[in-house]
C-alpha cells in the first residue's frame, strides 16, 4: 500500500513538473521526458560518474573528518563542565556562523581542488553532530544513572552500558540530518569555484544556458542524498534494534 | 535476651532536609525535619504518608543518592551518612538495594541482561549467581520471558524484573519506594503476594515507603505514619496479623479494620 501512494506521489510530482513545463516553456524548465533523456545520455557518457563520484568524495570525506570528533567530542567534554561552559559560546558561534563564507578561506588554504570542499564540509558537518549529540547526552535518564550506582556500576560500565546507548539514537539522527548538508555543502563549494563535481556541472550547465543539464545534476542529487539516507536508515536500525517498532508493539499487545 | 534481634541494624537519628530558597524568595523549603526511626534485622517495615511528605527523600538519602541537611544514618552501628561525611556511596557498597518507583529497567537490554545487571557491575555473576538468579525469576514467574525487551513486557512484569534485579545481588537492606504505584488493583494484590513469598525465602530488612494505608499493613511487621511536610514520624503501629497471610483475605483478618482507620485518623 505504501509503495503503491509513494508511486502516486511520484506520478503527481512529475504531473506538476511537466505542466509547469509547458506553462512556463521549457526553454525555462526542462520537461521530466527531456530530463530523463539527458540524465540518461549523461550517465552513458561517464559524465555523472566523473562528477558525481568528485562530489561523492568531498561529502563523504568531509562527513568523516567532521562528523568522527563531532559525535566524539560531546562525550569526552560530557564530564568536564567547566571547559564545556568556557567552549561554549566559541562552540555556539561556530555552528550559528555561516560556513559558506568561509569558501574563499578555505581555497585559499587549500587550493580550489578536493581539499577545499572537504574542509568546507566538515566545518558545517561537524558543529551538526556536535550539537545533536550534545542534546543527546543531556537527555540521558539520570534516574538509570542514579540505580546503576546503586546496584555498584563503576563510571565505565555507565558510559558504557547507558549513557551510550542513551545517547546513540541522537547520534544516529545528527548524522543522518548531516548527511544531506554534507552533499548540499560540497555542491556550493563547487558552484564558487571547482573545475569537476555535480555542483561544477550545474554551472557549467548555466553558463551554457542548459536548462537541461542542470535539472540532470539536480536529480543526480536528489537520488545521491536518498541513496546515503537510506544506507544510514540501515546502518541505524542494525545498531539500534532493542528500539520498539510497530511490529514489536503488536507482538507484546497479542502476548498480553 | 537475643541482643542481635532487638539491636537496631538501621537507624535514621534526626534526619533533615532542606532546599535553599532562590535569592530573595522566602526562607528555604524544609521537606524532612528531625525524622528519626531505626529498623531491626529482618524486619518487614512501611512508611506511609501524604504525597508530598518526602517519603521518596527520606530514601532517596538511606540509598545515598542524596544529602541529608541533618542528621545521621547507621547501619549495623556504624555510621554510614552524615552532614559532614565524605562523598556519597550510593547503595553503600551493594548494601542497601533500592527498588524505586519507575523501574528503570534499561530499555536496550533484554530481561535477563537487566536482571544480571549489578551482578555483573559487582563482578560476582558465576555459575551459581546465574543458577540462583534463574529461581527468582521463576518464583517471579518471569520465566519463558528472558529474551524479552522491556518494552514487549508488561507494567506488572517490568515490576517484577526490578524486584528480582535487586533482590539477585542479595542486598540485606532494600528500600523501596512505591514500587506499585502505577499499577492496576488486581497485579497489585498479586505482586504484594510475590513480594512476600519472595521475602520469605530470604527475610531482609525492609523499607517500603507508599501512601496507601492498606499495602502498608499488608506487607509490614510494623507501620510508621509519616506527617506532612515537613516530615517527621508520628506514630507508629505494629501489624499483628501472622504471617504468612493471605493477601486475598487480608481486608477480613481481625484488627486490620482497626488498624486502618487509626492510621488514617493518624493522617488527617
Amino acid at each position: 500500500m505504501r509503495t503503491f501512494d509513494r508511486i502516486a506521489v511520484l506520478v503527481a510530482l512529475l504531473a506538476a513538473w511537466h505542466a509547469a513545463s509547458l506553462y512556463f516553456g521549457a526553454q525555462w524548465i526542462t520537461t521530466p521526458w527531456v530530463t530523463a533523456q539527458a540524465f540518461w545520455r549523461a550517465l552513458m557518457r561517464g559524465d555523472l560518474w566523473h562528477h558525481g563520484s568528485y562530489t561523492l568524495s568531498a561529502a563523504v570525506l568531509g562527513f568523516l573528518i567532521g562528523g568522527i570528533p563531532g559525535a566524539g567530542l560531546p562525550f569526552v567534554l560530557r564530564r568536564m563542565h567547566t571547559l564545556r561552559a568556557v567552549l561554549d559560546p566559541y562552540l555556539v558561534a561556530g555552528y550559528g556562523a555561516p560556513k559558506v563564507a568561509l569558501t574563499p578561506l578555505f581555497i585559499i588554504w587549500f587550493g580550489i581542488g578536493l581539499a577545499s570542499k572537504v574542509a568546507l564540509v566538515a566545518s558545517v558537518v561537524f558543529f551538526l553532530v556536535f550539537f545533536v549529540t550534545s542534546a543527546g547526552l543531556a537527555s540521558v535518564d539520570q534516574k538509570l544513572i542514579a540505580a546503576a550506582r546503586v546496584f555498584g556500576a563503576d563510571a565505565r560500565l555507565i558510559a558504557r552500558e547507558i549513557v551510550w546507548p542513551s545517547a546513540a539514537p541522537y547520534v544516529f539522527t545528527g548524522l543522518r540530518i548531516a548527511a544531506p548538508y554534507a552533499i548540499g555543502t560540497a555542491v556550493v563549494g563547487e558552484l564558487i569555484s571547482s573545475n569537476r563535481g555535480l555542483g561544477y556541472s550545474i554551472q557549467a550547465a548555466a553558463t551554457d544556458f542548459d536548462p537541461a543539464g542542470i535539472f540532470v545534476g539536480v536529480v543526480a542529487l536528489a537520488l545521491v542524498v536518498t541513496g546515503l539516507n537510506a544506507a544510514l536508515g540501515l546502518l541505524e536500525a542494525r545498531l539500534l534494534s532493542w528500539r520498539p517498532d510497530d511490529k514489536t508493539v503488536e507482538r507484546a499487545q497479542a502476548a498480553f | 535476651m537475643d541482643m542481635k534481634a532487638h539491636a537496631p541494624f538501621l537507624e535514621v537519628e534526626g534526619l533533615a532536609k532542606r532546599f535553599a530558597a532562590k535569592a530573595g524568595r522566602g526562607e528555604s523549603l524544609s521537606v524532612i525535619e528531625d525524622l528519626s526511626l531505626s529498623v531491626s534485622e529482618g524486619e518487614f517495615v512501611t512508611v506511609v504518608g501524604p504525597s508530598g511528605s518526602g517519603k521518596s527523600t527520606l530514601l532517596n538519602m538511606l540509598a545515598q543518592i542524596d544529602r541529608p541537611s541533618a542528621g545521621s544514618v547507621r547501619l549495623r552501628g556504624e555510621t554510614i551518612l552524615g552532614p559532614q561525611s565524605g562523598p556519597l556511596v550510593p547503595g553503600w557498597n551493594c548494601q542497601i538495594g533500592y527498588v524505586t518507583q519507575e523501574d528503570n529497567l534499561l530499555p536496550w537490554r533484554r530481561l535477563e541482561e537487566n536482571i544480571l545487571f549489578p551482578l555483573r557491575a559487582q563482578g560476582r555473576l558465576d555459575e551459581a549467581a546465574r543458577e540462583r538468579v534463574a529461581a527468582l525469576v521463576e518464583l517471579a514467574g518471569l520465566k519463558g520471558f528472558e529474551r524479552f525487551y522491556p518494552s514487549e513486557l508488561s507494567g506488572g512484569m517490568r515490576k517484577r524484573a526490578s524486584l528480582v534485579r535487586t533482590l539477585s545481588y542479595d542486598p540485606p537492606v532494600i528500600l523501596m519506594d512505591e514500587p506499585f504505584g502505577a499499577l492496576d488493583a488486581q497485579t497489585r494484590m498479586q505482586l504484594h503476594a510475590d513480594l512476600l513469598r519472595m521475602w520469605n525465602v530470604k527475610r531482609k530488612t525492609i523499607v517500603f515507603v507508599t501512601h496507601d494505608i492498606a499495602e502498608a499493613i499488608a506487607l509490614g511487621d510494623r507501620v510508621l505514619v509519616l506527617s506532612r511536610a515537613p516530615a517527621k514520624v508520628i506514630a507508629e503501629h505494629r501489624v499483628d496479623i501472622p504471617r504468612p497471610r493471605e493477601i486475598d483475605h487480608l481486608v477480613l483478618a481481625p484488627g486490620f479494620a482497626a488498624l486502618f482507620d487509626r492510621i488514617r485518623q493518624a493522617l488527617i
